[in-house]
C-alpha cells in the first residue's frame, strides 16, 4: 500500500489532533482534588502547624537537623549546592545592627495558599485534609517548577543516586533521583500519633523551641501561644498563609 | 504570477553533509540524555538554587522561536500582505519543527523522564505548566491543519490560519507566564513578562525565517526576490522596536517601586548585568537596529542577515538572562536582615553548565533541523522561485 503526500499530511494532521485532544478529555472526567485520594491517614478538621520560638533556639544547637535526617534517611552528599535539606538552621543578623543575630530554623511552611501546589502540573504536590503539604513522589516527573515557586527554598531536588543506609527508616520511602522532596512535617509519625522528629529532638535537647499542634484546636498549646504571644510569619507580605510561625523576630 | 511550489531535490553532497550534521547534534542529544538519566542530574550545573539551566535556554527558545516562525503565514493570511503567502507553508512547517525541537529538550531534561507522559493523565488545571501543555499541542494541530489547507483546503485557510495566529500569541503569553506569574522570586512575577516574550518571539521568528529562506534559496539555488527580504526586514524593525519599548516600560515600572531597587540594580549591576547589557540589549537590540537603520547596511541582503543573526542570538540571551538572573538572585526570606546558612541563604546562586547541557539543547536544535530538512525535501513546502508582485515596492527603506 502506498499513500501519497496528501494522505500523509492527513493522517498526520488526524494523530497530532487526537494526541492533543485526548489530554481534554480530562476535562470531561471529574475534577481533580487537590487533595490526594490516599490521603486516609489525614485527619480532616485538622490544621497542622509548628510555632518557633527564636529566644530559645540556640546556634550552637543542630539537634532538629540531626533528628530530621536520622528519620527521614535524608543523606548529605557533601554537596553544598546539591544536598537536600528538609531543614535547615538559618542566621538572621539586622542590617541596622539594633538587634543581636537570631538562629531559626527554616523548613516548609505548609502553607495554606501553597504556589508549589498551584505549580505543579500533575498535582504531585497536593494538600493532605490535615493541611500538609506532601509530595507523590511516583506522580512527581521532576520539572522542578514547584522549586522555582517556593519562596521559603524549603524544596530539593534528588540530584543522586541515593542508597539507603543500612539502618534505614523503614517507615519513609527511598528516595529516587530526579524527584523533589521536602518536609512533611514527618507525616508518618503523625499518623501514629507523634509529633514530628525535629519537635521531640527540640524537646529532648531541653530547649522546647518548637511547639507543634492543631493550629484549629481552640485547647491546643500552639493555638493559646499565638493569640497570646506576638508572632509572625515569613514573607506574610506573599499571601501564602503559612503555618510555622516564629517569636521573637 | 506566483511560481509553483516544488520540494528541493536533496541529492547534493552538500545536502546530505547538513543532514549527517544535524544527525550528529541530535545523536550528542541523545547520549547526553541518557548519561544525565543515568549519573542523575549531579552531572550537570544546576543545583538547588538554580534548577532550569542551559537545555531550558535551548527548549524555551525553540519554543519562542516556533510562534515566531509562523509570522509570514500570519502577515498573508491574517493581514493579507500577499507577497508573503508564498511562505506560509514554511512559515507553518517551520513551527511545527521548532516547537518539536523545543518540546523535546524539555521532556529529556525531566527529572524523571519515564513520567512525561503523566501531565496528560493527571492534570492540575491551575498551573501553567499543564495550560502550555493545551497550548503546545493544540498549536501543533493548529499549523499542521493551517499547512493541510494551504496544500489543499485553500477555502479553510483564512479560517484556520487566523486561529493559529491567535493561539500562537496565546501561546507565546503562556511561555512568558511560566516566570511572571511566580511572585515567590523577586526578578520573576511581573505582568509584562508575558508580552515581552511574544515580542521577542515576533522578533526572533523572523530573525530565523529570514536566515533559513535566504540559506535554502541559495543551496538550492533558487531565486528569491531581495525586495521580499527587505519586507521582512521592516518587520523586524517594528518588534525590534516593540521590544525595546517593553524592556524600557518594564524597568521604569519597577525603578518607580522603591521595594524594588535591590532587585533591579542587581539586575544592571550584578553578576548577570553583562547578560542584560550586553546580550539582551546590545546583541538582541541595539546592534540589529544599529545595522538595519544604516542606509548602506540596512539596505544590502548581507546587513540584514547579520542583523537578523543578532537578533536569533539576542533572543537566546533574553531566555537566558531571564531564566538564570531570575533563579540567581538571593532568596529574600527576611527582608530587612542579613541572612546566612549552609544551604547558601543570603547568597546569589552560582551556576556553570557543563557539555551534557550543551550537547542536550543542541540535540533540540539538530531534532528541528533535521525535521526542517526533511520537510522541505519530501514535501513542497517551498515556491520554485521567491518573486515580488510585479510593481509592488517597499513603502519605506532605512
Amino acid at each position: 500500500m502506498t499513500m501519497d503526500r496528501r494522505t500523509v499530511l492527513g493522517l498526520g494532521g488526524a494523530i497530532a489532533a487526537g494526541v492533543a485532544l485526548a489530554p481534554g478529555l480530562h476535562l470531561f472526567a471529574a475534577p481533580a482534588n487537590s487533595t490526594s485520594p490516599d490521603s486516609g491517614s489525614a485527619q480532616p478538621g485538622k490544621r497542622w502547624g509548628m510555632l518557633i520560638d527564636t529566644t530559645r533556639c540556640s546556634s550552637d544547637c543542630t539537634a532538629c537537623l540531626s533528628a530530621c535526617r536520622t528519620e527521614n534517611n535524608v543523606p548529605l552528599y557533601g554537596d553544598p549546592d546539591r544536598d537536600i535539606h528538609w531543614i535547615r538552621k538559618v542566621e538572621l543578623r539586622d542590617q541596622n545592627r539594633r538587634q543581636l543575630p537570631v538562629n531559626l530554623p527554616v523548613l516548609c511552611n505548609h502553607c495554606e495558599n501553597p504556589p508549589c501546589v498551584h505549580v505543579c502540573p500533575t498535582a504531585a504536590s497536593f494538600v493532605r485534609h490535615d493541611g500538609l503539604v506532601l509530595i507523590d513522589k511516583h506522580r512527581c516527573i521532576g520539572c522542578r517548577y514547584c522549586i522555582i515557586a517556593c519562596p521559603y527554598k524549603a524544596r530539593s531536588l534528588v540530584f543522586y543516586k541515593t542508597k539507603p543506609p543500612r539502618d534505614a527508616n523503614p517507615n519513609v520511602p527511598i528516595r529516587a533521583a530526579g524527584v523533589v522532596e521536602k518536609c512533611t512535617f514527618c507525616a508518618h509519625r503523625l499518623d501514629e500519633g507523634k509529633m514530628p522528629a525535629c519537635v521531640e529532638a527540640c524537646a529532648k535537647a531541653d530547649k522546647n523551641a518548637m511547639i507543634f499542634g492543631d493550629l484549629n484546636d481552640p485547647n491546643s498549646e500552639i493555638h493559646q501561644r499565638l493569640l497570646k504571644e506576638k508572632t509572625q510569619t515569613i514573607r506574610a507580605d506573599l499571601g501564602l498563609k503559612p503555618h510555622v510561625h516564629y517569636k521573637g523576630i | 504570477m506566483l511560481s509553483e511550489y516544488s520540494a528541493i531535490e536533496g541529492r547534493s553532497p552538500g545536502y546530505w553533509k547538513l543532514f549527517a550534521a544535524l544527525g550528529g547534534l541530535v545523536l550528542m542529544g541523545a547520549a547526553a540524555f541518557l548519561y544525565v538519566e543515568h549519573h542523575g542530574h549531579a552531572v550537570t550545573g544546576m543545583n538547588n538554587q538554580i534548577v532550569w539551566g542551559l537545555p531550558h535556554v535551548f527548549a524555551i527558545s525553540l519554543l519562542v522561536m516556533a510562534s515566531g516562525a509562523l509570522n509570514m503565514g500570519s502577515m498573508s493570511t491574517v493581514f493579507a500582505v500577499k507577497q508573503f503567502e508564498q511562505f506560509g507553508r514554511f512559515s507553518a512547517f517551520l513551527s511545527i519543527a521548532l516547537l518539536i525541537g523545543g518540546l523535546a529538550v524539555l521532556m529529556l531534561d525531566l527529572g524523571r523522564p519515564d513520567n512525561m507522559l503523566l501531565p496528560m493523565v493527571y492534570m492540575n488545571f491551575r498551573s501553567m505548566f499543564t495550560w502550555n501543555v493545551f497550548l503546545y499541542t493544540g498549536f501543533m494541530t493548529l499549523c499542521i491543519l493551517y499547512l493541510w489547507t494551504m496544500f489543499e483546503y485553500k477555502q479553510y485557510k483564512k479560517f484556520v490560519g487566523t486561529a493559529a495566529f491567535g493561539w500562537r500569541l496565546v501561546l507565546t503569553t503562556g511561555t512568558g507566564s511560566i516566570f511572571g506569574v511566580i511572585q515567590g522570586r523577586e526578578v520573576f512575577g511581573s505582568a509584562i513578562t508575558a508580552p515581552t516574550f511574544v515580542a521577542i518571539s515576533l522578533t526572533s521568528g523572523t530573525a530565523l525565517g529570514i536566515l533559513l529562506l535566504f540559506f535554502t534559496f541559495r543551496f538550492t539555488r533558487r531565486e528569491l526576490d531581495d525586495r521580499l527580504i527587505f519586507g521582512m526586514r521592516n518587520a523586524m524593525i517594528f518588534f525590534l522596536m516593540l521590544v525595546a519599548y517593553l524592556l524600557v516600560v518594564e524597568k521604569f515600572t519597577r525603578f518607580y517601586d522603591p521595594a524594588s531597587y535591590d532587585v533591579e540594580m542587581w539586575i544592571l549591576t550584578g553578576p548577570w548585568a553583562w547578560l542584560y547589557w550586553l546580550g539582551v540589549w546590545g546583541v538582541g537590540v541595539v546592534v540589529p537596529l544599529a545595522l538595519l537603520f544604516n542606509r548602506r547596511i540596512g539596505n544590502s541582503v548581507r546587513g540584514v542577515l547579520t542583523a537578523s543573526g543578532y537578533v536569533v542570538a539576542g533572543a537566546f540571551c533574553f531566555v537566558a538572562h531571564t531564566l538564570l538572573a531570575g533563579q540567581s538572585y538571593p532568596f529574600d526570606l527576611f527582608p530587612g536582615y542579613t541572612i546566612t546558612s549552609v544551604f547558601q541563604d543570603g547568597q546569589a546562586g552560582t551556576y556553570m553548565p557543563t557539555l551534557w547541557e550543551l550537547m542536550l539543547g543542541l540535540g533540540g536544535v539538530g531534532i528541528s533541523g533535521l525535521i526542517y530538512l526533511l520537510g522541505i525535501r519530501f514535501f513542497r513546502m517551498l515556491p520554485a522561485r521567491g518573486e515580488a508582485p510585479k510593481g509592488w515596492e517597499l513603502p519605506w527603506n532605512p
